[in-house]
């Protein structure tokens, strides 16, 4: 039996795991004007991790609304136990032994964990809810997975991570035997990371199916037992995970083979220090860091989460107060008092939360390009429309920003194109150092490669480029040097050229760090 | 009705199509609202009730602008009723002193501006939501309007304190042979020639100055707002100040058509402001909103009420209907909304 099948053909079951739970054949989804899924195929074993890879908008996510119920499919079968299915709601699927986990957790924060995990199935006694019956059954979920989480935590107390947990909890209780992940480790610390991992071995040993979605595909070789690609809505194969790569992965993601990730840098590096913070400080997680940036650099900040490399930033842009230290430009101490001082001065920060604190989705991407740069618009106090279409139309063009119009709402963007708006915005404010706190998270594999080369681009103008990635592959491609964040501390600053994953993860552990 | 007709060219967003539906959706219930009632009864379509219905429709008006500004950031100003009633009193008490009439108004609106920069203060300084800073004025507001006058109208004002309320431009007047003045054209009353101006005013602000601006990008994401260098603070107190402005302004309109400072007038109004702002198409979620669409919204409701009126329908049956109405014109919107 072939294991990987490299045609268009459905896969044949036999990935030496389990038996098939789950398959969907020839599955066909329309949108009014978009052919949103294009006989798909993916087939489920129980005990297996299976990857579902693809680019955003291949129609990952939408696939996995047809298996749950979500959504009706237009032709093709979903096959569950053996049986033709036909989900009508998410509670049927649910019921059946499906659940799925969004990257975007659905939990209530003000409730408690069990409360949570038992929303609108609350065991009774008589018409009351029977709390202490509900906390116990929580908690034996709880302790299946070795977390320390009390059922009666308030849920919004716990990290990202935890919440997670607590939604692997509740699929345990619904006696889940498909669960689909999507985008699980997005939040995560590594050190979480490996500790979801475990569950999930755990999850696979009981005979779960686990059906797994993630943008990370250097991490997919801990868990994953086979891959299916998507593009464009289409299928293109399923294979073993031993038997491919993350290199040819991405290939068949984006339909082409990527030479390269990252761009030929094209930027010098010059012996001109022109950014400098000296012994800053800030509300939390940020403490004497120092650090500078030369003309024609792109710096990155790595660390794990919570480091204390956004809290920096925002600390540098005046976002969060700081308690102490300067923050110097071309040799000249600027106050960065607030966000208005720190724009005035130069400096930008692009928050790695786009849709939450960089952009206004609601409104079009002229606006947001002058929004940060109204005067400039403006004729005597009233914005010209004239002046206000050429600097957006300007902007679109400098930076191929994939748009109808300039009156094109911004939500209605894909998330590459978000980022450039933001981009946009701060070059025609002029920004001379500008901060990227995760540029490329949530963005295509093509989308990332074009951000990739702006940065380059702007460093090459002598713009200053501050990186801020949890991706480590990120900062060794794009960067000339790491400043590596540990606990709210600076613990190094490495040449890139001379040192490698391992060095900086031992510098952002805490097991290395540098007398600066 | 010539405000009517103009009201959709003030703050025309060709940009959005939804807006422009939306926009059209309303004026076309506004025209089959006009339509329905001419039919219904031929006293409604003549000049005096459409001059009639313009001076009603133009408080709702003057509020639902000050309410359209501060939705739009995604606040509230449920003060305005109140603040009316205060910035009326004021004036008309400062005015019963012998404090010339013009200058009486103009502390009438102050007054108002002040409320105003007292819930963007405790908006923005004490951090606390719109809608309690604001429900703290509205009861704070009416206590020193009635406190002052001891609860009773301010009467024995000059003259000339009726004149914005009651005057009208263009008003031609001819005694008929026998001798009885017969009014040949109502004139327009200065609070529509007001409303308009106003209208224009506000959305000409809106649309092509950074400061209305700043407020449609307050509404839409405050955190992006702030890290995009628009001070949040004082742009958000600014559209609370402006919203207590425009309630002075219609307090002074209102106590000038009546003559009196009436300490107990404007109660609830800024519900059928509010109710103006979201019938127009204004998010209560903020960052969506245009005066036109206010306009139009005032004008439903103010049509609505002559025109049942006229109708002899019970001033109860009338709630029912616009409360109706309401419902009716959001859902319509969030259906459009979700596709």
């Amino acid at each position: 039996m072939p294991a990987a099948t490299v045609s268009q053909k459905p896969p044949v079951s036999d990935a030496g795991v389990g038996e098939t739970i789950l398959s969907a054949r020839d599955v066909v989804k329309r949108f009014p004007g978009v052919l949103a899924l294009d006989n798909v195929h993916l087939e489920l074993n129980r005990g297996e991790v299976h990857a579902l890879c693809g680019e955003n908008g291949a129609g990952k996510s939408t696939l996995m609304k047809v298996i749950t119920g979500l959504y009706q499919p237009d032709a093709g079968e979903v096959t569950y136990k053996g049986k033709p299915v036909h989900f009508a709601t998410l509670q049927d699927s649910e019921a059946a032994g499906i659940t799925i986990i969004h990257q975007e957790l659905n939990l209530v924060p003000h409730l408690t964990v069990a409360e949570n995990i038992f929303l609108a199935r609350e065991p009774k006694s008589g018409w009351f809810v029977d709390r202490r019956k509900m906390e116990a059954d929580a908690q034996v979920y709880l302790d299946r997975l070795k977390v320390d989480i009390k059922a009666s935590d308030q849920v919004l107390t716990l990290s990202v991570a935890r919440q997670q947990m607590v939604e692997i909890a509740k699929a345990l209780s619904l006696n889940a035997e498909v669960l689909i992940m999507d985008e699980p480790t997005s939040a995560l610390t590594e050190s979480e990371i490996d500790q979801l991992f475990k569950i999930i071995h755990e999850l696979k040993a009981d005979g779960v199916a686990i059906a797994y979605i993630s943008h990370r595909l250097q991490e997919l070789g801990r868990i994953v037992d086979r891959v299916t690609v998507m593009r464009d809505g289409g299928y293109v194969w399923t294979k073993r995970f031993d038997e491919t790569s993350v290199d040819d992965i991405v290939a068949a993601m984006v339909g082409r083979s990527l030479e390269h990730q990252f761009p030929e840098r094209k930027s010098v590096p010059t012996d001109e220090v022109f950014f400098e913070v000296k012994g800053l400080s800030g509300p939390k997680n940020c403490r004497d860091v120092s650090f500078n940036l030369r003309r024609g650099e792109i710096l990155g900040f790595a660390g794990l989460m919570g480091a204390g490399r956004t809290e920096t930033a925002r600390a540098i842009f005046g976002a969060d107060t700081k308690t102490a230290g300067q923050v110097v430009l071309e040799g000249t101490e600027i106050d960065t008092k607030t966000p208005v001082d720190a724009i005035q001065a130069g400096l930008a920060y692009l928050s790695e939360d786009r849709k939450l604190n960089g952009l206004s989705v609601k409104m079009t991407v002229k606006e947001n390009i002058t929004m940060a740069n109204m005067d400039a618009v403006c004729r005597n106090g009233f914005i010209s429309d004239a002046a206000e279409a050429e600097a957006a139309r300007e902007a679109v063009e400098k930076l191929d920003i994939k748009t109808p119009t300039i009156d094109q709402v911004v939500r209605n963007l894909s998330g590459g194109n978000q980022q450039k708006v933001v981009i946009g915005k701060w070059l025609f404010r002029q920004s001379r150092v500008l901060f990227f706190d995760e540029p490329t998270r949530g963005i295509d594999v093509g989308a990332k490669f074009a951000i990739y080369e702006l940065l380059d681009e702007l460093a090459s103008e002598g713009i200053g480029v501050i990186m801020i990635t949890s991706e480590l592959p990120e900062i060794l491609g794009m960067t000339d040097r790491v400043v590596v964040f540990h606990e709210g501390e600076v613990a190094g600053v490495l040449e890139t050229a001379k040192t490698d994953q391992e060095e900086i993860m031992q510098y952002a552990s805490g097991v290395k760090r540098m007398d600066l | 009705m010539a405000s009517i007709d103009t009201a959709p060219k003030y703050a025309k967003q060709p940009i959005d199509r939804n807006d422009l539906i939306q926009k059209f959706a309303a004026l076309a219930g506004l025209v089959l609202l006009v339509i329905a009632f001419s039919l219904a009864n031929g006293a409604f379509h003549t000049m005096s009730n459409a001059v009639t219905i313009a001076l009603q429709t133009s408080t709702i008006a003057f509020i639902g602008l000050g309410a359209t500004l501060t939705i739009i950031t995604a606040g509230i100003d449920l003060s305005l009723g109140s603040v009316l009633a205060l910035a009326g009193v004021v004036s008309a008490l400062s005015a019963q002193v012998g404090i010339p009439v013009p200058i009486a108004m103009l502390i009438g609106v102050l007054t108002g501006a002040v409320c105003g920069l007292f819930n963007g203060l405790v908006v923005t300084r004490l951090k606390l939501p719109p809608f309690i800073a604001t429900l703290g004025m509205m009861m704070i507001a009416r206590g020193v309007a009635l406190q002052i006058t001891g609860a009773r109208p301010v009467s024995g004002l000059p003259e000339s304190f009726g004149t914005l309320g009651g005057g009208s431009l263009f008003r031609i007047v001819e005694m008929a042979p026998n001798g009885f003045p017969k009014v040949i054209f109502p004139g327009i009353p200065y609070p529509v020639i007001l409303m308009a101006i106003l209208a224009v005013a506000v959305a000409v602000m809106l649309r092509k100055t950074s400061f209305g601006r700043h407020l449609y990008a307050i509404g839409s994401n405050e955190e992006a707002a702030r890290l995009s260098g628009v001070k949040v603070d004082r742009v958000k107190t600014g559209a609370y100040i402006l919203s207590g402005a425009m309630a002075g302004i219609a307090g002074i309109v209102l106590m000038s058509r009546l003559v009196t400072g009436q300490p107990n007038e404007g109660v609830a109004y800024e519900l059928d402001a509010i109710a103006a702002a979201v019938i127009g198409g204004t998010s209560l979620a903020g960052g969506v909103g245009t005066i036109s669409g206010t306009i139009i919204g005032a004008f439903i409701i103010g049509i609505l009420r002559n025109g049942l009126n006229m109708n002899g329908v019970s001033f109860f049956i009338q709630m029912i209907i616009i409360g109706l109405v309401i419902i009716a014109t959001v859902w319509i919107d969030q259906l459009r909304n979700r596709k």
